[in-house]
């Protein structure tokens, strides 16, 4: 009896260590999952903390050996090699600070960075994991070197460092192959857990994405940086070209004021009477000058109006105000040609939302030119028409006319037609005027086109303009212009 | 005949000329300065019925004159003081407007006869 008791307590002894044995063991599992579960957290969460490449690169060959310990278990290198741009050679890119590292390049005979090995040396176990995308394992060090070294030089130099097993992983992201990451150990490929398996299989991966990242961010920051350079320049060339236009434009009035002033003189002043061939070149010069002083009144405004320097500040204003006051502005010139100067039609027309320094701008231009094509005696009339949403306002001239196939022409830089070539000679026209005028109207959201009988029978120029409508009003912004950059200019004023 | 008395500051010889000849066959007695420093003395002594005043001007340039004539006045009151320029700057006007300026000539966009007119406008305010 006594003997049974004992056998049964033996017994359940024996099942009580047992279990305590599996129960242990099975903690023990638990808890190297939760280890290395944690490990990985932890690695990722450093791998992905930073995009700047040599801080990724930093923390790829250091993070595993030193945040989690695997230097405690072995693990003394980590050594990241890329595939680099041209896709033709394995770069080394970088090693662990770690005491066999440093040995190990220490007395390599060659620079650790500049490592290349090709990607066609299959012999190479880095460019076989790359090839096959597997991890691959060897006992000598000199496999993952092949053929930059002599194999015996490295055997030797493992030796010293006592590395025992190297694998290689590829390193992949979105099915782009990277390069490699290799670890090398002080142990044996038999000591090798499961865990530490997986926790290196999972690292390499994260590795890929790291990479990948970082080297978008990169490229991504260059070429904002070059991005940002180029534009720099490109705003110092553009405030060198407005200051060079504008110191030449006023270098050049210099002398031209000069000589208009004394060819003026010499008209109006001169202590001896003038022949009239005398009279005739010197009234040439004189207006030959003055057409050069427009050209660079024009060319200077163009210059502003093309790099945005021309602002437009709206209001409600009368048209038809805006147009009389004009008139009165050149009724001098006009009555030297004898011109008259008349509005027809119906003047009780809405409001327009312009900016009214511009519209007069482009009113002194159309008139001005009526009154150069039409002949003495000749008559400039006004007129205005709306629908409700614009205000067209018209200036007819009784002058030479222009025939269809020019009228598209009119409105292009030094778009001046042959035929009228003679008259523009004599009254110091550019060819320009009518190129500002389409700009500034277009800058206020009006159109500008002209209209003819045909040759002999007088031109119309039209231009639209928004009607002052409450939708207008509303929507202020959508009419203004503002200068970005630099000062606002104003346009030098039109010569008539 | 008027005699009145014009200061012409304008660092181009010819054009100096120009207006010298100009005013001064219009009756007015014209002196002229060349370059900013001679200017600002020869305003600070006064007198002058009218000052054309070029903006660009070697030694101090138009709107200096202008703020030193703030810090220290003519001895003598001037008259009008008007901007002589080649460009309608809106800007540089407005700055010389504001340090005292009474009004400006854009000298490239008028004839002698306008110029004249003008400076006989200025002579009457």
């Amino acid at each position: 009896m006594f003997l049974f008791i004992i056998t049964i307590i033996f017994f359940l002894l024996v099942v009580i260590c047992t279990l305590l044995v599996l129960l242990k063991k099975e903690m023990k599992k638990t808890f190297s999952q939760e280890i290395a579960f944690n490990s990985l957290w932890k690695v990722q969460s450093v791998l992905l903390s930073t995009l700047k490449f040599e801080d990724v690169v930093q923390q790829i060959t250091n993070v595993i050996l030193k945040d989690i310990n695997y230097i405690n278990m072995g693990y003394v290198i980590v050594v990241l090699a890329l595939v680099d741009k041209d896709q033709k050679n394995l770069r080394r890119i970088g090693i662990s600070r770690t005491e066999e590292a440093e040995e190990f390049i220490k007395r390599y005979p060659k620079p650790f960075t500049d490592i290349e090995i090709p990607l066609d040396e299959i012999k190479n176990i880095g460019v076989q994991a790359i090839r096959k995308n597997k991890i691959l394992v060897t006992s000598n060090v000199a496999d993952v070197l092949y053929p930059t070294v002599d194999a015996d030089f490295v055997r030797n130099l493992q030796q010293k460092v006592g590395l025992k097993t190297t694998i290689v992983f590829p390193v992949v992201s979105r099915n782009r192959k990277l390069g490699i990451l290799i670890f090398s150990l002080k142990k044996d490929q038999s000591k090798i857990s499961d865990i530490e398996w997986a926790v290196m299989r999972n690292y390499a991966g994260s590795v890929g994405i790291a990479v990948e990242n970082s080297v978008l961010f990169e490229d991504v920051s260059k070429s904002n940086e070059a991005l940002t350079d180029a534009n720099k320049k490109l705003e110092d060339l553009d405030k060198l070209k407005d200051d060079f236009v504008s110191i030449a434009s006023h270098e050049l009035r210099t002398p031209m004021t000069a000589i208009r002033s004394y060819a003026w003189m010499a008209l109006n002043k001169a202590d001896t009477p003038l022949s009239s061939k005398m009279q005739k070149y010197l009234q040439r010069t004189l207006i030959s000058t003055e057409r050069l002083i427009n050209l660079v009144n024009d060319m200077l405004n163009i210059s502003r109006i093309e790099s945005g320097r021309v602002a437009i500040s709206p209001i409600s204003f009368d048209m038809v105000t805006l147009v009389k006051d004009v008139l009165v502005e050149v009724e001098p010139k006009s009555k030297e040609k004898q011109l008259n100067l008349l509005i027809t039609g119906p003047i009780l027309i809405p409001k327009v939302f312009a900016d009214p320094d511009k519209v007069r701008e482009v009113l002194l231009n159309l008139i001005g030119n009526a009154m150069k094509f039409t002949l003495n005696g000749g008559s400039i009339s006004m007129s205005f028409f709306t629908d409700g949403q614009m205000v067209e306002t018209s200036v007819k001239d009784s002058g030479v006319g222009i025939s269809k196939e020019d009228l598209s022409k009119l409105f292009l830089k030094f778009g001046r037609l042959d035929d009228s070539y003679v008259a523009a000679a004599t009254s110091g026209g550019t060819g320009l005027g009518l190129y500002i005028c389409k700009s500034l109207i277009t800058l206020m959201r009006g159109k500008i086109w002209a209209s003819s009988e045909g040759l002999g029978k007088g031109t119309t120029f039209t231009f639209s303009l928004p009607a002052a409508t409450p939708q207008v009003l509303a929507n202020e912004e959508n009419y203004t212009i503002r200068v970005s950059s630099g000062e606002a200019k104003n346009l030098e004023p039109v010569a008539i | 005949m008027d005699k009145r008395k014009v200061l012409i500051v304008e660092d181009d010889q010819f054009l100096r000329e120009f207006y010298q000849e100009l005013l001064s066959g219009a009756g007015y007695i014209v002196d002229v300065a060349p370059d900013g420093e001679t200017a600002l003395a020869k305003i600070r002594q006064g007198g002058w019925n009218l000052v054309l005043l070029d903006i660009m001007l070697p030694k101090k340039d138009g709107l200096s004159i202008l703020k030193d004539l703030k810090t220290q006045g003519p001895a003598v009151p001037n008259g009008q003081i008007v901007m002589l320029t080649n460009l309608g700057n809106d800007t540089i006007i407005n700055q010389a407007f504001l340090l005292g300026a009474n009004g400006y000539l854009v000298k490239s966009s008028m004839n002698p006869d306008d110029v004249l007119n003008e400076i006989k406008n200025y002579l009457q305010k």
